[in-house]
């Protein structure tokens, strides 16, 4: 079991890095603090989908004069491209929200958001 | 003692997904459904049939174009969406008090002028080689948007804000899904299916042309909307 | 069959991100955030997915972290 633990890293490290910022969005107060636990999430979930397609020895898949066959496949690759910058988007709406409620509520801890209701 | 119980029921719940990576078939095997379906077909006819030769950038122009489009879509909707919340309070506040700020040391002043006409011609090199070389819209757009932000925080914020122009900015903001709808449009008219890129050997000229509007079209909406965000959001 | 050297990078993710979990200081955490996406690129550009490696280094190095101290710069700097 071990064996393929070393020979999967690729695939473990990331669902390890998933479940740490899960713990960060629930367990952590600070709004600002929660959105970096989401980002950690994201490009965890990032590195999952790429590490899917590489191979033993691939190289980049561009046809230049000087490329030989064994190819990574591109096709998760441009599926996360797409997320990376929809990832982006969300967080600049996120942090643009933050700025605001801290104008007027004077705090952005979510206990005390939540006690202001 | 909140933390201790989400920390015991996270590792609760990570035990079958690590068991699942483990059990996933060995990193780097050629013989799995990613490598042989889909990408196999396109590795190999990409370069001729698609217009360019970076294969990345042929899968999500032409063969997953429509894809990109929503993407585009979401990205000119959530900004606008930020602009709208942040919008009201910048603009009373420009109207009663001056933004005072900190200038920069004249070494920070010094190296952001000296590197800034080349990084503006990087930018624009990886826009438009992104056809046959690692780049493309995207990664052109956040680097010019990225130096507008430079430029606006090491110098005068209302003079690079002067840079772009009063009348042309939510054109200039929309250019990336204005570009992919008027380049879908032309595929409408050229083969009869929408963002269809013409197949043919002859047309080859014309399918390359399309994908390098396109993301002229991404870079510089992406670029203006990073610059006016930055405005924005230090304006507060 | 992972090298030492992607293995070294991936462990080095997993503390990169533990600290940012930890720190109280906000300031700090987006700049070792910065760094996380810095090795993230590193990790790709090794594996053979370039034009990824490109997006993630210029839009999350550069303006995921410029956008977070601008947040940080309007609001508070420490978590309570």
């Amino acid at each position: 079991m071990f064996a393929s633990v070393w020979t999967n890293l690729d695939y473990v490290v990331p669902v390890v890095l998933f479940f740490i910022g899960l713990y960060v969005i629930i367990a952590k107060n600070n709004l600002i603090k929660k959105f970096l636990g989401l980002n950690i999430m994201e490009t965890a979930i990032f590195s999952f989908v790429i590490a899917l397609g590489v191979l033993d020895g691939g190289t980049p898949p561009i046809m230049g004069p000087d490329a030989h066959p064994p190819y990574t496949s591109p096709l998760p690759q441009a599926l996360i491209l797409t997320g990376i910058v929809v990832a982006v988007s969300t967080t600049a709406l996120a942090l643009s929200l933050i700025i605001r409620i801290y104008q007027q509520r004077g705090t952005i801890e979510a206990d005390e958001l939540r006690e202001m209701e | 003692m909140k933390k201790a119980l989400v920390t015991a029921l996270l590792i609760i719940a990570a035990i079958p997904f690590l068991f699942a990576a483990a059990a996933l078939p060995p990193h780097g095997d050629p013989n799995t459904p990613v490598q042989t379906g889909a990408s196999a077909y396109y590795l190999e006819h990409g370069a001729e049939e698609a217009g360019a030769e970076n294969i990345v950038t042929d899968v999500i122009l032409n063969y997953r174009g429509l894809d990109t489009n929503g993407e585009v879509t979401v990205i000119f909707t959530g900004f606008a969406a930020a602009f709208a919340v942040l919008l009201p309070i910048s603009l009373i506040r420009s109207r009663t008090e001056p933004v005072s700020e900190l200038p920069a040391s004249p070494v920070v002043r010094f190296a952001v002028r000296l590197l800034a006409p080349f990084t503006a011609l990087f930018s624009i090199y990886v826009i438009l080689y992104g056809h046959v070389s690692p780049g493309g819209g995207f990664q052109g757009g956040a680097i010019l948007g990225g130096l507008f932000i430079v430029l606006s925080a090491a110098l005068d914020p209302a003079r690079i804000r002067r840079l772009i122009p009063r009348q042309a900015g939510p054109w200039l903001r929309a250019a990336a899904p204005i570009a992919f709808v008027s380049m879908g449009i032309l595929g409408l008219i050229l083969t009869g299916s929408y963002l269809g890129f013409p197949t043919s050997e002859a047309q080859s000229a014309v399918r390359t042309g399309m994908l390098i509007v396109i993301e002229i079209g991404i870079g510089v909406g992406g670029a203006v909307i990073f610059a006016t965000l930055f405005s924005e959001m230090e304006a507060q | 069959m992972s090298s030492i050297f992607d293995a070294t990078l991936l462990l080095l993710l997993v503390a990169i991100a533990l600290v940012v979990a930890r720190t109280k200081d906000l300031l700090a955490a987006s700049i070792i955030f910065s760094a996380y996406s810095l090795v993230l690129c590193l990790l790709w550009t090794h594996r053979g997915a370039p034009d990824v490696a490109m997006t993630e280094a210029a839009v999350g190095a550069g303006i995921t972290t410029v956008f977070f101290l601008v947040a940080i710069s309007k609001t508070v700097r420490r978590e309570k």
